[in-house]
């Protein structure tokens, strides 16, 4: 079992403190580096170089840009609704802290270690949702609204294939995980708490082998979830200018751009607990693994936005309506029944 | 199509695309990284107009007729010459192009009667004001002294070649004269 930092420090007050200041040291780092690597990956599959001028290969090009964006002005439209623009960027971020604290890095190393894990992971992610439509509500601004009413609609929907998805995997961790041995005893694994997830996994096998659906559309879902291409309908800079955080600008912006490659990471880092087993693997210790599946995920994300096509939003609706919910729908109750069947 | 056969089509189809891009990262890029790197110029490229460095003269031969300021429909060019102590040819002293008004029309380049003027190959003349004055006898300026003593010793050499073939003719025109005056010697021998 992961020791959480509550159970190394004895006092909440410090365990929260440093794990609030190392997620977020781990955020901005791995965003300033997911930045420079969005812009790496489409250099490359443009055949273009990339940034190449800030240190080698460019990799503080983006130190340099988040310079840059400290030392703008922070414009405020007019007749704007104050207390929701100026709120929306930290209602965006902080869920993004909140949901990366959950999860368990290895088989020793975790923030916290919550039994209903997986659960608040989804709460928080719905959280992003609010601020994104006071952002756009409170900007004053049409492109704002349709950007934020767009991404409203389409992360309601695609929560529901993602959380549905995700399920099959519950059941399945409690199905194999009725007595699984942990430090010495033997233990039901909690099909909820994301380090028995994974423990699950080490203990039988990865659930992308036996659940291909379920990742699939877990992995569409996400996509659709952090508003990345082919799903980006709602910051389709061809409609829309910016979507939502069309009004917000300097370090405002940067908390929006900062939140949304967070999200991204932080849907990698859950597909990698839930399907890709997480920190288990050979030799290296069970971070490098946990990390390196995670990356290996955002560059597949990464790839999919440099090669398809925006969808349009009636197509993108229809899709999970009527083909990713029924499909998750059947997945889970095929899944159910295998599980009745093999147990009786 | 039916829908099992839509569906893996369009699996298909997908993967494919996503196979396109994922090619492309292993091929060569085309950027040219240009402050760092220079394209290669085309051998028409035209650009701003200079001075050409004749090989026999080692440098320009304008000398400073007028002709291209007069026929340059952007009056850009600006030209100060003529006589210069010492030697024979004339010289232009300063010759200034504002390229700013220049539309690198090639009229001065025609017109040019001791051909020294050419197109250059400079492309990268970009810049944050209008400065566009080029002082086109700058690379020649040092070493303009330098050529008018060659010149100036070039031409008193021919000069003096001049002088010897001159006194040679004369010579020979007063042998000549000499020879004429007393022709009665001239068939004894041969009789």
């Amino acid at each position: 079992m992961p020791t959480t930092l509550i159970e190394q420090f004895g006092n909440p007050a410090i365990a929260i403190a440093t794990g609030v200041g190392g997620v977020m040291t781990v955020l901005s780092l791995n965003a300033l580096f997911l930045i420079w690597l969005e812009r790496k990956v489409s250099a490359w599959i443009q055949r273009r170089m990339g940034p190449m001028e800030v240190g080698f290969h460019g990799v503080f090009q983006t130190i340099a840009d988040m310079l840059k964006l400290l030392g703008k002005q922070l414009i405020t439209p007019k007749g704007i609704d104050k207390p929701l623009y100026h709120l929306a960027p930290i209602v965006v971020f902080a869920p993004v802290v909140a949901a990366t604290s959950l999860l368990p890095f290895s088989k020793s190393v975790a923030i916290s270690n919550i039994d209903i894990g997986l659960v608040l992971i989804f709460v928080f992610g719905g959280f992003a949702v609010v601020g994104i439509f006071m952002a756009g509500w409170g900007s004053n601004n049409k492109y704002a609204l349709l950007g934020a009413m767009r991404s409203v609609a389409q992360n309601i929907s695609y929560e529901i294939p993602l959380i549905l998805s995700a399920l099959a995997v519950v059941l399945m961790v409690s199905a194999v995980g009725r007595e699984v041995p942990i430090d010495g005893e033997i233990v039901a694994l909690n099909g909820l708490n994301l380090a028995h997830i994974t423990m699950a996994q080490v203990h039988w096998t990865w659930f992308i082998l036996v659940q291909p659906v379920a990742a699939l559309i877990y992995f569409i879902s996400v996509l659709a979830e952090t508003n990345r291409a082919p799903f980006d309908i709602p910051e389709a800079e061809s409609e829309l200018v910016a979507g939502f955080h069309t009004e917000y600008s300097g370090m405002r912006f940067a908390l929006f751009f900062f939140a949304e490659f967070s999200n991204m990471f932080i849907g990698a880092m859950v597909a990698t607990v839930l399907f890709l087993g997480g920190w288990e693997g050979p030799i290296l210790p069970g971070p490098v693994w946990f990390f390196l599946k995670t990356y290996a995920l955002i560059f597949i994300m990464m790839w999919v936005r440099w090669t398809y096509p925006r969808l349009r939003f009636d197509q993108l609706m229809t899709f999970c309506w009527a083909i990713l919910i029924p499909l998750s729908i059947l997945n889970l109750l095929v899944t159910a029944l295998v599980i009745k069947v093999v147990q009786s | 199509m039916t829908l099992a056969a839509r569906t893996v089509h369009g699996f298909h189809t997908l993967l494919t695309g996503l196979g396109v891009t994922f090619k492309q990262i292993f091929k060569r890029n085309v950027t040219l990284q240009y402050p760092h790197e220079k394209p290669e110029l085309s051998k028409a490229y035209r650009s701003l107009i200079k001075l050409k460095r004749f090989d026999e003269l080692d440098s320009h031969d304008c000398v400073a007729c007028m002709q291209c300021v007069k026929i340059c429909p952007s009056a850009c060019i600006t030209i100060e010459g003529g006589k210069v102590d010492g030697i024979k040819r004339k010289r232009a002293t300063l010759f200034e192009v504002d390229f700013a008004l220049c539309s690198v029309c090639g009229l001065c380049i025609d017109v040019c009667p001791t051909d020294t003027l050419e197109y250059s190959r400079l492309y990268d003349e970009a810049g944050y004001e209008r400065a566009w004055t080029y002082d086109l006898l700058a690379e020649f300026r040092e070493e303009e002294p330098a050529f008018r003593e060659r010149q100036r010793v070039q031409e008193e050499q021919e000069a003096a070649e001049k002088e010897a073939k001159r006194l040679a003719a004369e010579q020979a025109k007063a042998a000549k004269e000499a020879q004429a005056s007393k022709p009665p010697d001239a068939p004894e021998g041969t009789t």
